[in-house]
């Protein structure tokens, strides 16, 4: 926590001020991976919740990938079935994996089985909410 | 029901195809509905944590009408056309739901009758054997939970008011129940074809699957659900309800009529 400023005991987390959180977003890769399945979980571990401010991949929505030469297949969830913003979620994730040379297409399928539930929140995505304040329970 | 698993609608044979296709048009009006009418309270309920709660409420609903509704692609409909362009008399919802609520009474007896009757529907489609239910429903029947919690708390909290309170609320929900009953568990050749193919229960055990959570609640003001009569006169099988269909209103909202020009898909 070195370095940010404390609020009222909170620490207070830098957050992007764009969808998806754009402006945190790396450069393109000069060269295509030779791993290019850990490659797209790196590139949406760059892709926060538009609500949020953790990654996809933290928040559990991410459920599988598909790549087969320059396509990719994310298999995505939401928190809820009304979520308000799953267009933004979806046209994030384009964005950010079309950034990249090596891929030419994005294809989503929304996916239900199983429900989503708090429990897929990985560790590190419960340290970032916690230190916004946020505590998950389990 | 069968164990085994039908992938696809295209697997099934006609009379099953067709009432399949209701069922999921029946779901998905209703839950469109019964969302529209918990919005109608987000103003208005009796303090601002009941709004809220309805407010919650109206969204779940529209979130599970919009996955219902995509479930359409399997019967070559094009879910978009479904959801804004039919007319009132094609809607296959609850007849309790064409006119709105018009009091929190009515609103509390609508959400453990009619959401109650939902929710019974939708555990049997997820237990059933069609693959696309059983990989969404559940996510319905999860955020139902929270419906259900408030609904027994607040007709507990009903009950135990005033009289003028309990007599509302007996009121609502008698008037609910007979055509409530009849669209949640259609005794029609479309639903038989329905547990004759596995993809739901059959009328008995949906009802009792209803009776078992919503009884207790019931009782609370003398009300027994056991003895309870679906109401069926002048059904429409082509749609599983009873004569009718929702206000202008209501259709008008569920459209998205006033903003049709600026829907972007």
């Amino acid at each position: 926590m070195t370095g940010l400023p404390v609020m009222k005991g909170i620490a207070y987390m830098p957050a992007s001020q764009v969808s998806g959180g754009r402006d945190m977003w790396s450069e393109p890769l000069a060269v295509p991976p030779e791993d290019r399945q850990s490659a797209v979980w790196d590139l949406l571990h760059e892709v926060l919740d538009p609500e949020i401010p953790i990654s996809l991949v933290d928040l559990g929505l991410i459920y599988d990938l598909g790549i087969a030469d320059r396509h990719v297949k994310v298999r995505l969830t939401f928190t809820a079935t009304a979520c308000p913003c799953m267009a933004f979620i979806r046209e994030d994730i384009e964005d950010r994996l079309l950034r990249e040379s090596w891929i030419d297409r994005v294809e989503i399928e929304e996916v239900w089985d199983p429900p989503w539930t708090n429990d897929r929140i990985s560790q590190r995505g419960r340290k970032a909410l916690r230190r916004l304040g946020v505590g998950v329970s389990g | 029901m069968s164990g085994s698993t039908v992938e696809t609608a295209a697997d099934l044979p006609p009379d099953a195809r067709q009432g399949l296709r209701r069922l999921v048009i029946a779901l998905a009006d209703a839950k469109r509905l019964m969302g529209i009418r918990y919005s109608d309270w987000l103003l208005g309920a009796p303090s601002i944590e009941t709004g809220i709660a309805a407010s919650s409420m109206a969204q779940d609903e529209w979130g599970h009408a919009r996955l219902l509704y995509a479930m359409l692609k399997a019967f070559d409909m094009d879910p978009v056309q479904v959801e804004h362009e039919r007319s009132s008399d094609e809607y296959c919802s609850p007849d309790a739901l064409d006119r709105p609520f018009e009091d929190w009474a009515e609103v509390v007896a609508g959400c453990v009758v009619i959401d109650g009757a939902m929710s019974a529907c939708l555990r049997s489609f997820a237990g059933g054997s069609y693959e696309p239910a059983r990989s969404r429903v559940p996510k319905m029947l999860a955020e139902e939970e929270f419906h259900w919690d408030m609904a027994a708390a607040w007709y507990h909290r009903l009950a135990k008011a005033s009289e003028e309170a309990r007599t509302r609320l007996r009121d609502a929900t008698l008037e609910m129940l007979p055509s409530t009953l009849a669209w949640m568990a259609p005794e029609d050749s479309a639903a038989n074809a329905l547990s004759d193919a596995g993809l739901t229960d059959g009328p008995g055990a949906i009802r009792s699957s209803f009776e078992a959570v919503v009884g207790p609640v019931l009782a609370e003001l003398e009300i027994d659900l056991s003895t309870a009569e679906a109401r069926s006169e002048g059904w429409d099988e082509s749609r599983g309800r009873g004569p009718g269909g929702p206000d202008d209103d209501a259709i008008e909202r569920a459209r998205g009529d006033r903003n049709r020009m600026l829907f972007v898909e």
